[in-house]
């Protein structure tokens, strides 16, 4: 999407209202993004409170750059962009400073995101566990295999839209989503 | 003397010409949301036209959306007392931090698990524990008899209830 | 297009991917299915990512905190406001002492000015939007007003089962 006579998609034709002053657009891509945007960063750094923060950094620097704003890409593609570029950041900084991953979202945080509400607390531990490994299974990919799973996965973007935001060609994100999922089958196979 | 006259003249020029300047920052700053939130969200989806809440409903499987509508509907339900002090319960939870919340459930889902009988001893406990000062709370938890009476699953449940969510109103 | 390259020996697993996902439109699924049915190789493939699928489905986002948009909003306008600010008082630093004290008169007074003058943006609030509350942050309230009520009601623990919600 390049040229002037492209079909904006509908995001961008919001954004470049934006950029002429319509804040009430602004408001219309947070109500459609936010939670996308978040989750994305949940699953990607795994921490509730940090990933909000930097969903709040992402709209941010989105509402900073309206007068700026080009719709050279897809807008989730930008969206994505930045927020990914902020997560890996905030990743690597995080692994400088305590030289291992944590995993820790409060322990009970995952008792709220089993899918199945079943009635039986006995079943909600055996959900529990198995979330628990497929969290700990997700945080052990390196940082570019686990965005682009999350990509691919949650948001259902296609590969030529995930090489966008992670900034690389087509063939290197089939790469990187081949060696995640063999690394997830193999590490839960046993579910 | 005059540089200040003159500054001072500038001055009010100045805060004229920005403030008439100044972009219309409501029609530019994003549109703020509902300012006062006081009510919890059960509330909030009772006010919702029936509509909104049947197009919410209809987008879940229906034993969960069975589910969800019998369960707001015995909440309706409750006399307004009883109401009034779940929510201000909530209240008081929903403002911790997210991550204190999360502890919080998982301590009361780890309560739920246990036996029956040992609900209102750690209901107790946490209440005793509640009505201390600091100091003898601190030695309290740190007691052979808290260990004694309580399994390490239940101490860590009744220490981070008791540290971390307020005690209800009476 | 009736038989079909083994997709593992092409090195094209993300067919294998993009099936157990069911992302593939009905021909092309019926075409692969016909594969997998001779191919053990792929067919176990397909499996596993079926089940990795399935494990990943169920790893929900907690939902979002009631108060994100306030917080963001907050921010973008101390970011205006500040802006505003730095242009205005970047041409007064730095400066002598001489220069500073009928400057520094200059900065009370602008602020007296700026609030004497009407700003039509500050002083009208914005009308709220019509909110709705989505279903999952209903069904987690409802989780956590019946957990608090267990714990917190003496006596309502034995009478109420399971729940009172």
């Amino acid at each position: 999407m390049g040229s002037a006579a492209a079909i904006l998609d509908h995001d961008a034709e919001l954004m470049l209202r934006v950029k002429e002053g319509d804040g009430f657009s602004f408001g219309l891509l947070l109500e459609k993004h936010r939670a996308p945007v978040i989750h994305f960063l949940y699953r990607l750094v795994q921490e509730h409170g940090v990933a909000e923060e930097l969903a709040q950094e992402v709209f941010l620097r989105v509402y900073r750059s309206r007068s700026s704003y080009e719709p050279t890409a897809k807008f989730t593609t930008w969206l994505f962009r930045i927020a990914t570029h902020l997560a890996l950041n905030w990743l690597r900084d995080r692994k400088h400073e305590r030289g291992q991953e944590r995993l820790d979202d409060g322990p009970g945080a995952y008792s709220r995101q089993i899918s199945d509400r079943r009635p039986s607390v006995e079943q909600q531990l055996v959900y529990e566990v198995r979330l628990e490994e497929v969290r700990r299974a997700v945080a052990a990919l390196p940082e570019k295999q686990r965005a682009a799973v999350l990509m691919h996965k949650y948001e259902e973007m296609e590969y030529t839209q995930i090489a966008k935001v992670l900034g690389c060609s087509e063939s290197a994100v089939k790469s990187l989503l081949f060696r995640a999922y063999e690394t997830l089958r193999a590490r839960l196979a046993h579910l | 003397m005059r540089s200040i006259i003159l500054s001072c003249g500038f001055a009010i020029a100045l805060g004229v010409a920005v403030s008439a300047a100044q972009p219309a920052v409501s029609s530019d700053r994003p549109e703020a949301p509902r300012q006062a939130r006081a009510q919890n969200p059960i509330d909030r989806w009772n006010q919702m036209s029936p509509d909104e809440r049947e197009r919410a409903l209809a987008k879940l499987p229906p034993q969960r959306a069975r589910m969800i509508r019998e369960r707001i509907r015995r909440y309706n339900q409750l006399p307004e007392r009883e109401k009034q002090a779940l929510r201000e319960r909530y209240r008081m939870f929903s403002q911790l931090p997210p991550d204190k919340q999360a502890i919080v459930r998982q301590r009361m889902l780890e309560a739920r698990q246990l036996p029956r009988s040992r609900w209102p001893v750690i209901r107790r406990e946490v209440d005793q524990l509640r009505a201390m000062p600091e100091a003898q709370r601190r030695a309290r938890l740190n007691s052979e008899e808290f260990r004694s009476r309580f399994s390490p699953q239940e101490q860590q449940i009744v220490r981070d209830i008791t540290e971390i969510l307020p005690a209800p109103p009476k | 297009m009736i038989n079909m390259n083994c997709p593992m020996e092409m090195g094209n697993s993300e067919l294998l991917v993009a099936y157990a996902a069911g992302q593939l439109n009905l021909e092309a699924k019926m075409t692969l299915e016909r594969h997998l049915a001779g191919c053990p190789e792929c067919r176990s493939l397909a499996a596993e990512q079926a089940a990795l699928w399935k494990a990943l489905d169920a790893w929900e986002a907690p939902p979002v905190s009631p108060d994100f948009d306030r917080r963001l909003y907050r921010r973008i306008q101390e970011e205006v406001r500040h802006s505003w600010w730095e242009r205005v008082s970047r041409p007064f630093r730095p400066m002598p002492l001489r220069q500073a004290l009928p400057l520094t008169a200059t900065a009370c007074l602008l602020l007296m000015a700026s609030l004497l003058v009407k700003h039509p943006g500050n002083l009208h609030p914005v009308e709220p939007r019509a909110e709705t509350v989505r279903v999952e942050q209903v069904e987690r309230t409802l989780d956590d007003l019946e957990l608090l009520d267990q714990f917190s009601t003496p006596g309502q623990v034995e009478s109420t089962g399971s729940g009172t919600m």
